[in-house]
């Protein structure tokens, strides 16, 4: 269990994204534990993680603290919905929408190479369009140096939908929260990284409250998981200027691709 | 944002990111204990945990059983993110700056709630 954490600590550190996408598969199929356990484990991983990250990036004043906190009040409501029907919800039914999810993970990562040139800053017209709107005087409060956040509305819905996988789920979000915020709100994408690893702990708290409560968190379980995904993650963002990403994103999309068909199998057992 | 508003608000996210920090290597450090302890008493992470009670949690970290510690670092994990909002919303007080002090207590409110329906479901 330490060494399954700490493989999907690095994965993720080194590709970018939180240990739950991998955490839960290998929780539900490798361990065979229920998925609402697997989710529960996966969030407190998520959490360590990203605080660490995130003290960091605060520190060194690359996370925007008010946009990511305007922003995780809408996550943490998308948790608390999510955290709230993961209960109701057939495990069949969550182990197929997971599956869904890491096709959707597969596919941005086998096209993040076609997609990165148009990862850019808002044009002049862009920013000037959005400077008449009536929430002109909150945008520029939410805004950074160097850039203006624009489409707030976007960002709210967006957030929101975040929150309410990453409680379904066990996931940061941040496979949502990054291009959210770098392709529709004009956040630059370093800045958007940094505010969605910043906001990936409260969104992952408000739920995690909610499966501890209600029993779903076992320590035996999460207190080596968490110990091996804090210990990968450390160890990937170690090992991430000396490793070509090309041929690990490659390996990594073939994983999540029969990690998927793995998941879509235990749904219709 | 004026120039010694945006100092005080720089000074105040690196003091957040230091308790961050701190917090997160607290919470690995009892989790660490929890896990050697398991370890030595030979007990499985698949034998299935004791459920979660805080009352009974100070007993077991005074018993120095695996379950004390290894609840005692994951309610530390939970924490972390909520006292890093609580820090916030203080900083945000100490310069007026209201709209932020809302959100912050709005987040807190909803997970606070979460708590609730939560409690209420398991009653």
């Amino acid at each position: 269990m330490l060494g399954g954490g700490a493989v999907a600590g690095a994965f993720g550190s080194l590709l970018g994204l939180g240990g739950g996408i991998l955490l839960v598969p290998l929780l539900t199929l490798g361990f065979d534990l229920p998925l609402p356990q697997a989710v529960g484990v996966s969030l407190v991983s998520v959490i360590m993680t990203s605080s660490a990250a995130a003290g960091v990036y605060l520190e060194r004043h690359v996370a925007n603290l008010r946009l990511g906190m305007t922003l995780e009040l809408f996550t943490a409501i998308g948790a608390l919905v999510g955290g709230s029907i993961a209960f109701l919800l057939d495990e069949r039914l969550l182990s197929a929408l997971f599956a869904g999810l890491l096709g959707y993970v597969a596919f941005s990562m086998a096209r993040a190479r076609s997609v990165e040139p148009g990862l850019e800053t808002p044009t002049a017209g862009e920013m000037e369009t959005s400077r008449e709107e009536p929430i002109a005087s909150a945008l520029d409060a939410l805004s950074g140096e160097g850039y203006r956040v624009r489409n707030l509305g976007r960002g709210v819905v967006g957030s929101t939908g975040a929150g309410v996988a990453s409680a379904l789920f066990g996931i940061g979000g941040g496979i949502i929260k990054v291009p959210l915020m770098h392709l529709s709100m004009g956040v630059p994408l370093r800045i958007a990284t940094a505010t969605s690893n910043l906001m990936i702990g409260i969104t992952a708290a408000a739920s995690a409250v909610i499966y501890l409560v209600r029993g779903e968190i076992d320590p035996y379980v999460a207190g080596p998981t968490a110990i091996g995904v804090f210990l990968g993650a450390s160890l990937g963002s170690r090992l991430a200027h000396r490793i070509d990403l090309r041929y690990l994103r490659l390996l990594f999309v073939v994983v999540l691709l029969y990690t998927a068909v793995q998941m879509l199998l235990r749904a219709f057992r | 944002m004026t120039r010694p508003t945006a100092r005080r608000t720089a000074a105040a996210e690196r003091r957040i990111g230091r308790l961050l920090i701190a917090m997160t290597y607290v919470a690995v450090a009892l989790l660490v204990v929890g896990v050697v302890l398991m370890a030595a008493a030979g007990i499985s992470p698949l034998a299935g945990g004791p459920p979660f009670d805080p009352a009974a949690v100070p007993a077991e970290l005074a018993a120095a059983t695996p379950a004390g510690f290894l609840w005692l670092g994951l309610l530390a994990v939970i924490a972390t993110p909520i006292v890093r909002v609580i820090g916030a919303a203080i900083s945000y007080g100490s310069t007026a700056e209201w709209t932020m002090v809302a959100v912050s207590v709005a987040i807190l409110a909803v997970i606070a709630l979460g708590v609730t329906i939560a409690l209420a479901a398991t009653a």
